[in-house]
């Protein structure tokens, strides 16, 4: 039992540590496709380390809402690692909390303060990026059930740990229509959560275009670092929800030794480094869409969905 | 062959027509010409692909052939008619006002999906086990589906491609409960496709050449009630 | 041999026509074809009608592929004789056109092929392979529509492959359903026969959904009312004696299709074939005749008409038993004489007078008397008249009607027929002898266009005395040979 909690903590201490480093190497991987040296893969840690030390600046108006959201955007994706499958295929002790769409409540709630956040200060930016997000976060929701509901509809739980056994036992099951679909969908829709390029420019400084980044404007100093932490374990989290759930859900430690479970992170992080290849290519090879033709894109998303589950329906 | 084998045979025959499904999705709704074109590409090759995994889980031999007089009339042959044929501006057209917006014409089609699976139902459960699978329901969906880009579309390309996209859903359901109808014939509904793209491509240059537009669907001067064609064309 | 002869020459005439020679040898050799085509046709439909078989059918080789019957002869010789006066027809219209020769030689081609399409239409016993050709009628027919390249035509020609490609993916669906059906009951050969065959061991559901599929799809082929849109545009568009084939026998070969449903599904339990066609039948009957009284255009009537026509040869068949099939089969012959004369006709007025519309023509007897003659003539004929052929076939339907029982429909029809007369009549009636309210005006129009009947040209005067003799003919007496023929082909139709 209490190894279980044990692990359970270093999950979320193996998500602290190495989510800025994946977005690190996601930078650098881009600038090196671009040609460009970039910055180092360590920067987003020099970045944090740097925020920490600086002097915090808040605006006489804003609420309590500006200054609690920094801690909520922190620890909601660190609730969400306690439940899913990080480094063990076996449910670990805080897992019996949620199911997967939980999690997706939890994370949900960081963006709904995030939102409130940007619209407490005045900054005009902010609750254009709010509205924004939330326009996105409107489409993204029924695709979110519709994959959500085939998974339970497919594996007969919503449970991450028994849904990522069903796709692989036997092994055949990997290639029915609907997970292959499922994929698909769950992969359009961590590029419109994560703001990655369809949708999002990431690296844009525009701050008329910009949907995600403008609601953190306001912040500087420590709320600033949590803030940006926050968003990297979020994306990294959806990461390995993709991976470990849905797409493969191997190189999990299966023995309850330290041994088993330490040796899982490099497996997973060599996942989350083949996984960020591919998304270098998908941003490299497409441009940011036009604000209403997101609800395109997401409607493919939709539509992928639909269809993954109308194929497992008409499985005979 | 051993179950496991068989089994994954099965699913990869799903996933071919689940993706076939998706094509189809994506031949109502995609705005570009073009992309419409390479749709029905992909679509044909998974075509290829479940008839060729039905052959080798069934051991019908010329499913294989009909597999590959897919890959060879549609991907290859049907571009190359369409390019010998028809304007050059077929393919760069973007169809911006299709009759209903995307959203609504994704949903109706989202409910021919639906309708489909009842129609099919009753005839899956007709015919013996073997015969059986998810290619009845989906074919006819995407028979449905082809039927209803007719009906939303107004560029000539995506029309053309609707119907050949008919003809890929009947022939989907075809090679799974129709597998044992001869090469002969099969190789005869393929050279017919061909036919129509012929034909239509010499129609679209024509009217391309009369009235100076590709959109074929948005003519419509003969009508009962119409005034007379002089005036007609005047105010169009 | 002879079967495959037939089918095969207007190929070669299509081939022939390709060689580089003059006007006189594109419709030359169009003509030879048809006419040796029409010979032969009579020929073979002796034989098979006074009980010998052709011998290549009995071959093992050819017996899975080629099939020949009452039903199928019927078509067959109807066909070539449309074929024929068409042809004899197009001689003087097209070159009065003032077409290019090129342009003509791609017209002679096209024809041939398209009537290659047809006479295969009832001789292949495969039906995958009949759905192949049904397909080959439209795109051999589709640059026949629009080959006057104007907007309409175009237009006309686009909606026509549009809707009846469509129609003929949803048949092809039903085709492979109906081998499935066929399969599961053990049948040994896709054929007509071998379904008939083994119909009683079909499952109903898949014997179901089949029929419904190709009653619509093939039904948009045939012009049955909620799928007819295109077949006003394109009947109308396209040059007179391509309408006449459209028309006369086009239709009426795809409708042979849904025929050879008929007996299958007689054996199949819980099928209501009969019903379906009669209430398609019926509601296309009906349709048309309200659309007949609103038209514009003279080869619309026309066009609307053979909706009418097309529903009254299916509400026949529904209506089941061997009088209303004979009755059927009669109103084929009948419809495709009298249809294809009216188009011969409609295409005189239109070289007379340069318009298609009912409005801008009126006493046309007085400028043009053999277009005026002719037109209401055929407007008499086809609205059912007697002492003409079709009257003779609607009466009989109506009878058999009647002594089945079917009173309600039998009273639906009858109304309707009476309806479409009157659209008819009224249209033709002002057409040929009204005065219009400015006569002088237009009586300059006309001495502009044409210069009276000595322009007409002469083969087309004389193809519409050919094809004026079977519909009178017709109407007073049915040839002894004819007679059999019929009730050989009206037997095809039950089990």
């Amino acid at each position: 039992m209490l190894e279980h909690l044990l692990f359970n903590l270093l999950q979320v201490a193996v998500v602290l540590i190495f989510a800025p480093l994946a977005s690190g190497v996601l930078a650098r991987l881009k600038e090196i496709v671009q040609s460009k040296r970039g910055p180092s893969i360590f920067q987003p840690y020099r970045d944090l380390w740097k925020l920490f030390h600086k002097d915090e600046v808040v605006s006489e108006d804003s609420s309590w809402i500006f200054r609690f959201t920094p801690y909520v955007v922190f620890v909601t994706p660190i609730f969400v690692v306690l439940l899913i499958p990080v480094l063990t295929s076996y449910p670990l002790f805080f897992a019996f909390m949620a199911d997967m769409l939980g999690a997706g409540f939890v994370l949900a709630l960081g963006g709904f303060f995030a939102a409130l956040a940007a619209v407490d200060t005045a900054n005009p930016y902010g609750p254009m990026g709010a509205s924004r997000t939330r326009m996105v976060g409107f489409l993204a929701e029924p695709v979110f059930m519709i994959v959500f509901f085939t998974v339970s509809f497919v594996a007969g739980s919503t449970i991450p740990y028994i849904v990522q056994q069903s796709w692989v036992t036997p092994f055949a099951n990997f290639f029915t229509p609907s997970h292959v679909l499922l994929l698909l969908a769950f992969l359009m829709l961590i590029l419109a959560e994560g703001g990655r390029i369809p949708v999002d420019n990431p690296t844009g400084h525009f701050e008329i275009a910009m949907i995600d980044e403008s609601k953190s404007l306001e912040y500087s100093g420590r709320g600033f670092a949590l803030m940006k932490w926050g968003g990297q374990m979020k994306f990294f989290v959806l990461m390995c929800v993709f991976l470990n759930v849905l797409l493969t859900p191997w190189g999990l430690a299966a023995a309850q030794t330290w041994a088993a479970v330490l040796l899982a992170i490099p497996f997973v992080l060599f996942k989350i480094f083949c996984f960020l290849l591919v998304l270098v290519v998908i941003e490299s090879s497409l441009s940011k869409l036009r604000l209403f033709r997101i609800a395109e894109f997401l409607g493919a998303a939709f539509i992928t969905s639909v269809a993954a589950m109308i194929a497992q329906v008409f499985l005979p | 062959m051993n179950d496991a084998t068989q089994q994954l045979l099965q699913n990869l025959n799903a996933l071919a027509t689940g993706l076939f499904l998706l094509t189809a999705f994506g031949i109502v709704a995609v705005r570009q010409a073009n992309a419409c074109l390479n749709l029905f590409i992909v679509q044909s090759l998974l075509l290829a692909a479940s008839a060729a995994l039905l052959g080798l889980r069934y051991g019908t031999s010329h499913l294989y052939g009909v597999a590959l007089v897919n890959l060879i009339s549609k991907p290859i042959i049907v571009p190359w008619l369409l390019r010998k044929t028809s304007p050059a501006g077929i393919y760069t057209r973007r169809e911006i006002d299709q009759v209903l917006d995307i959203p609504i014409s994704l949903t109706i089609a989202l409910a021919l999906v639906i309708a489909a699976y009842f129609v099919g139902a009753p005839i899956a459960n007709a015919v013996s086990a073997a015969y059986r699978g998810p290619n009845v329901p989906i074919g006819i969906a995407v028979l449905l589906l082809g039927a209803f880009t007719l009906t939303v579309r107004r560029e000539a390309l995506p029309l053309l491609i609707g119907l050949l996209v008919m003809e890929n859903g009947a022939f989907l359901t075809g090679i799974s409960i129709a597998r044992d109808l001869g090469m002969l014939v099969e190789l005869a509904i393929a050279t017919d496709g061909l036919i129509i793209v012929f034909i239509m491509g010499v129609l679209v240059r024509a009217v391309q050449k009369q009235v100076g537009t590709t959109a074929v669907g948005a003519l419509a001067s003969l009508k009962e009630t119409a005034t007379r064609p002089e005036t007609d064309e005047a105010s169009s | 041999m002879s079967v495959i002869v037939i089918v095969l020459l207007p190929v070669l005439a299509a081939l022939l026509v390709c060689i580089p020679l003059g006007l006189r040898w594109v419709m030359g050799v169009t003509v030879v074809s048809c006419l040796a085509d029409l010979l032969l046709t009579a020929q073979l439909a002796w034989r098979v009608v006074y009980g010998h078989v052709p011998h290549e059918l009995l071959e093992p080789a050819w017996s899975n592929w080629l099939a020949v019957d009452g039903l199928s002869v019927l078509i067959l010789l109807f066909i070539t004789f449309v074929a024929s006066t068409a042809a004899i027809y197009a001689v003087g219209y097209m070159t009065h056109e003032a077409l290019t020769l090129r342009r003509l030689r791609l017209y002679c081609a096209n024809y041939n092929l398209f009537i290659f399409s047809m006479l295969a239409i009832p001789v292949l016993a495969e039906p995958t392979l009949v759905w192949i050709v049904v397909e080959l009628t439209t795109l051999c027919s589709a640059l026949l529509v629009s080959f006057y390249n104007t907007r309409e035509a175009l237009e006309a020609a686009w909606k026509y492959v549009v809707l009846s490609l469509m129609g003929a993916g949803l048949a092809l669906f039903g085709f492979l359903v109906m081998f499935a059906a066929s399969h599961a009951a053990g049948g040994q050969t896709y054929t007509w026969a071998g379904l008939v065959a083994a119909a009683p061991r079909m499952p109903p559901v898949l014997m179901q959904t089949a029929f419904l599929l190709i009653l619509i799809g093939l039904g948009t082929k045939v012009g049955l009312v909620p799928m007819h849109t295109w077949l006003p545009d394109a009947h109308s568009q396209a040059p007179s004696p391509v309408c006449a084939l459209l028309s006369g026998i086009e239709t009426t070969s795809i409708l042979y299709v849904i025929l050879r449903l008929i007996p299958i599904m007689q054996a199949v339990q819980g099928a209501h074939a009969g019903t379906w066609a009669l209430v398609l039948g019926l509601i296309s009957v009906g349709t048309a005749a309200f659309l007949l009284l609103q038209v514009r255009d003279y080869k619309r009537l026309f066009a609307f008409s053979t909706v009418e026509h097309m529903g009254i040869m299916l509400t026949a068949v529904g209506l089941g038993g061997s009088a209303a099939a004979y009755g059927a089969m009669q109103q084929i012959v009948s419809h495709s004489v009298t249809k294809s004369f009216c188009f011969f006709a409609a295409g005189l007025a239109l070289l007379a007078t340069g318009t298609r519309e009912i409005a801008a023509v009126r006493g046309l007897i007085r400028r043009v008397p053999v277009a005026g003659a002719a037109l209401i003539f055929g407007g008499l004929s086809i609205a059912g008249a007697p002492p003409m052929a079709v009257f003779l076939s609607e009466l009989l339907i109506l009878k058999a009607g009647l002594s089945q029982g079917h009173y309600l429909a039998v009273a639906l029809l009858a109304a309707f027929i009476v309806i479409a007369f009157f659209g008819v009549m009224a249209h033709l009636n002002r057409m040929v002898f009204g005065t219009s309210s400015n006569g002088a005006s237009d009586r300059d129009d006309l001495r502009t266009h044409a210069g009276g009947t000595s322009s007409l040209p002469l083969s087309s005067r004389l193809a519409l005395i050919l094809a004026a003799v079977p519909v009178l003919l017709f109407g007073v007496y049915i040839p002894r040979p004819l007679h059999d023929l019929l009730t050989m082909a009206a037997a095809a139709l039950s089990r």
